[in-house]
């Protein structure tokens, strides 16, 4: 198809703004007579807050107002399960937030937030996800499931027993990610107001303007209609927006006081108030045939979700779906958990789940290819999906499927006389 | 000592919220008096372009340039819900609800022109350069706002809403057996890196990334997609990695959280394949989340190649590589 305006290199309008300093991110706007809040957060990974004294903290000369659990109409959030409180009585993570203090001024907002005093009662807490699973570990989440495995994704095809008795080379290795922040450049900020409607208005930034505009709602108990969420230039996502940070927190301190709230995470506060990518420890033993055609993979894929569930369960179940790699595998045993665990809460970043399990297919790929005598570019040819090959969830691939393609455009680049081609 | 080696990387990616999960976009559209137009959409920009691959489409579609077309986003008192700004899902699935409400839009406009043409069918009529006209005649147009400015006169506006929903479905949950995802995305990525034997430090000097986009919507976006993904990567890879202690964090601070700088990121040859995908816009599939995913194991297997150090633990730090070198010699002591 013949177009014009598709396929060129049409220059961004907001790039103009981003390149001259002029493109207004959150923390850039303000509104007259604005208070700022800053959030108490927990310091212990797993505990119950038995009390918060607030009294020492209002008595300083301009604090507005100090709020806790006990001010939030309706104290949930989250995107598959609202398993995470806007202000927390009960504490499953290190930064889970507990109370919000609003101030004429950041420095006072900071200073009263020091003389909050909130007693906890602290519990013992597991960190380890492999331990988390043990059927006599503590749940974290009893409402949501009996135990900490918040998710298990079993993926099963052909007949394993058979994939090994015809495979000549058996690879079998542990494979482990680590913990990844999003570190977007601009930490979360948020602005919000009561304006001259009685509407709830939000500035942020966001992945998800409208699922902010629900959360805040259903935690305030408002209608859909009476917020709104607008989103100003966001400064790097990668999924690390897609959960509620500090809105919901400005938008309650702004309810309750009827002044415009801001907000604006440190880079430390930053860590703590948005998701973190699965560390998963991945098992792998793949089989190949001397020729070097692959028949057999057994996979088991852990990762930790850490305190709220957030996407884990998506996240997982893509880790399980893509553990094959993008190779033709006739005999397949995956499995693939979520692990709920008092580590900081893992969700959505940038590959989401099959981020991970690139390492291990891929390693196995290489280390399958030097056992057979093979370059690591021809065993890929030998196993690649074309059209109508058929994954390991059962799914015939029809369509767009050139990575035969994307190979021959990057085999001059792997020339270093090499074996077979 | 210093020793280089290359690295192969594949992987694949189903793009989409995927199984069977509600993946809905839509958009509002609105050709104006003077012959430009705006599109409205819930789908956010996170920085990554989605708002000028909506005027691209809109403007390819309606004859006009980019800059004839204003698209607003984000805003939940004016803009419909598109879903997330994840799942590599905008240009594929807002893209098509774009391109599917700007088609309803033009399609009325079509039928008002070809009356006005005296046309039979709307297939006789064309948008083309910021006129409307008859196809095969040049002396029978006239520029789109006189068209659209004419109509408003006889009560004709020329707006659309529409919605566009991806297809996937859910896995059985014993077996694991369906199709969950579509479209898939595929790339490959080469590293070249230098690993220092003495220090363990790893070195990419080089990258080459080939990515499956289906239609490449803005050859400019797609290179910078691919740039931002391996840097990515090269950090996943080599340098980032939470410490946490009993749940704390201990590096909270971009000093000791190390994310790639300018200086860490090597040369970066961006190419891409266009086969085109029938159910994407032009022919477009995401690409957002598939531009990093070859990166980590290019690198890791290029580090293999160099220095003969399987990682198997990220990020390869120089601590890890010098351990693995370590063990390598006590083997061949033995």
């Amino acid at each position: 198809m013949k177009t014009s305006v598709v396929g060129s290199r049409v220059v961004r309008e907001d790039a103009w703004g981003k390149v001259f300093g002029q493109t207004k991110f959150p923390a850039d706007v303000n509104l007259q007579g604005q208070i700022y809040a800053v959030v108490i957060r927990s310091p212990h990974p797993h505990a119950r807050v038995l009390g918060i004294n607030s009294e020492q903290a209002m008595s300083l000369a301009g604090v507005v107002a100090v709020l806790t659990a006990k001010d939030v109409p309706n104290n949930s959030h989250g995107v598959l399960f609202r398993d995470q409180p806007v202000l927390a009585e009960y504490i499953r993570m290190v930064g889970d937030p507990v109370a919000v203090v609003g101030a004429e001024t950041e420095e006072i907002a900071r200073a009263a937030a020091k003389l909050v005093e909130v007693e906890y009662q602290v519990l013992p807490a597991v960190f380890d996800p492999e331990e988390a699973m043990r059927p006599d570990a503590l749940p974290l989440h009893p409402t949501l499931r009996p135990t900490n495995v918040l998710y298990h994704m079993p993926i099963r095809r052909g007949n394993l027993q058979e994939g090994w008795a015809q495979a000549d080379v058996v690879i079998e290795k542990e494979y482990s990610t680590q913990h990844v922040d999003h570190a977007f450049l601009q930490p979360e900020a948020v602005l919000a107001h009561v304006d001259e409607r009685g509407h709830m208005v939000v500035e942020t930034a966001t992945q998800y303007a409208h699922y902010d505009r629900g959360e805040i709602a259903h935690a305030l108990g408002l209608r859909f209609s009476q917020v709104q969420v607008k989103t100003l230039a966001v400064g790097g996502a990668f999924g690390g927006r897609e959960d509620i940070s500090l809105q919901i927190m400005a938008a309650l301190m702004a309810w309750n006081t009827l002044r415009p709230v801001k907000m604006e995470n440190t880079r430390e506060e930053s860590f703590y108030s948005h998701s973190k990518r699965h560390p998963m420890r991945m098992h792998y033993k793949t089989g190949a045939t001397k020729d070097g055609k692959l028949v057999a993979l057994e996979a088991k894929i852990i990762g930790d979700a850490g305190a709220y569930s957030s996407w884990s369960i998506n996240v997982l179940r893509k880790s399980a779906v893509h553990a094959s790699g993008p190779y033709v595998i006739p005999n397949v045993s995956i499995d693939s958990y979520a692990v709920f665990t008092n580590n900081p809460y893992s969700g959505a970043m940038r590959g989401f789940g099959a981020a991970q399990t690139v390492l291990a297919y891929e390693s196995q790929m290489d280390l399958l290819a030097k056992e057979i005598g093979i370059s690591p570019l021809e065993i890929r040819l030998r196993n690649l999906f074309k059209v109508g090959s058929t994954t390991a969830t059962g799914q015939v691939l029809t369509g767009s499927v050139p990575l035969d393609q994307c190979l021959a455009k990057i085999a001059p680049y792997l020339q270093r006389g090499g074996d077979s081609q | 000592m210093k020793k280089r080696g290359i690295g192969l990387g594949c992987s694949w990616y189903g793009t989409g919220y995927g199984n069977g999960f509600p993946d809905v976009s839509s958009a509002f559209v609105e050709i104006h008096d003077d012959g430009s137009a705006t599109v409205l959409t819930g789908a956010v920009d996170v920085g990554q372009g989605s708002n000028s691959i909506f005027a691209q489409i809109a403007a390819e579609e309606l004859g006009l340039e980019s800059q004839d077309i204003c698209v607003y986003s984000g805003d939940t008192d004016a803009t419909p819900d598109s879903g997330t700004t994840a799942a590599t899902r905008q240009t594929y699935n807002t893209g098509n609800a774009v391109l599917k409400a700007v088609r309803q839009a033009k399609s009325s406009l079509l039928d008002y022109a070809a009356h006005e043409f005296s046309c039979p069918t709307s297939e006789g009529i064309e948008l083309k350069e910021g006129f409307i006209g008859v196809k095969g005649d040049p002396s029978r147009r006239m520029p789109l706002a006189d068209m659209v400015f004419q109509a408003r006169l006889k009560g004709e506006r020329f707006i659309s809403a529409e919605s566009s929903t991806a297809r996937s479905t859910p896995v059985d949950p014993e077996t694991g057996q369906g199709a969950p995802y579509w479209p898939y995305a595929f790339g490959c990525q080469m590293a070249e890196v230098e690993v220092n034997t003495e220090t363990g430090m790893v070195r990419v000097l080089k990258v080459v990334a080939v990515h499956d986009v289906g239609k490449a919507l803005n050859p400019t976006q797609v290179e910078g997609q691919i740039a931002g993904g391996v840097t990515q990567g090269i950090g996943f890879a080599l340098l980032e990695e939470l410490e946490l202690k009993e749940g704390k964090i201990n590096n909270p601070a971009l000093s000791s959280y190390l994310i790639p700088t300018a200086l860490d990121v090597p040369s970066i040859e961006a190419l891409f394949v266009e086969d085109a995908e029938c159910t994407g816009p032009f022919g477009a599939k995401g690409l957002g989340e598939p531009a990093m995913l070859p990166t980590v194991a290019a690198i890791i297997n290029a580090i293999d190649d160099a220095v003969g150090v399987r990682i198997t633990s990220l990020p390869a730090t120089p601590e890890k590589i010098l351990q693995g070198l370590a063990e390598k010699r006590e083997g061949l002591e033995k």
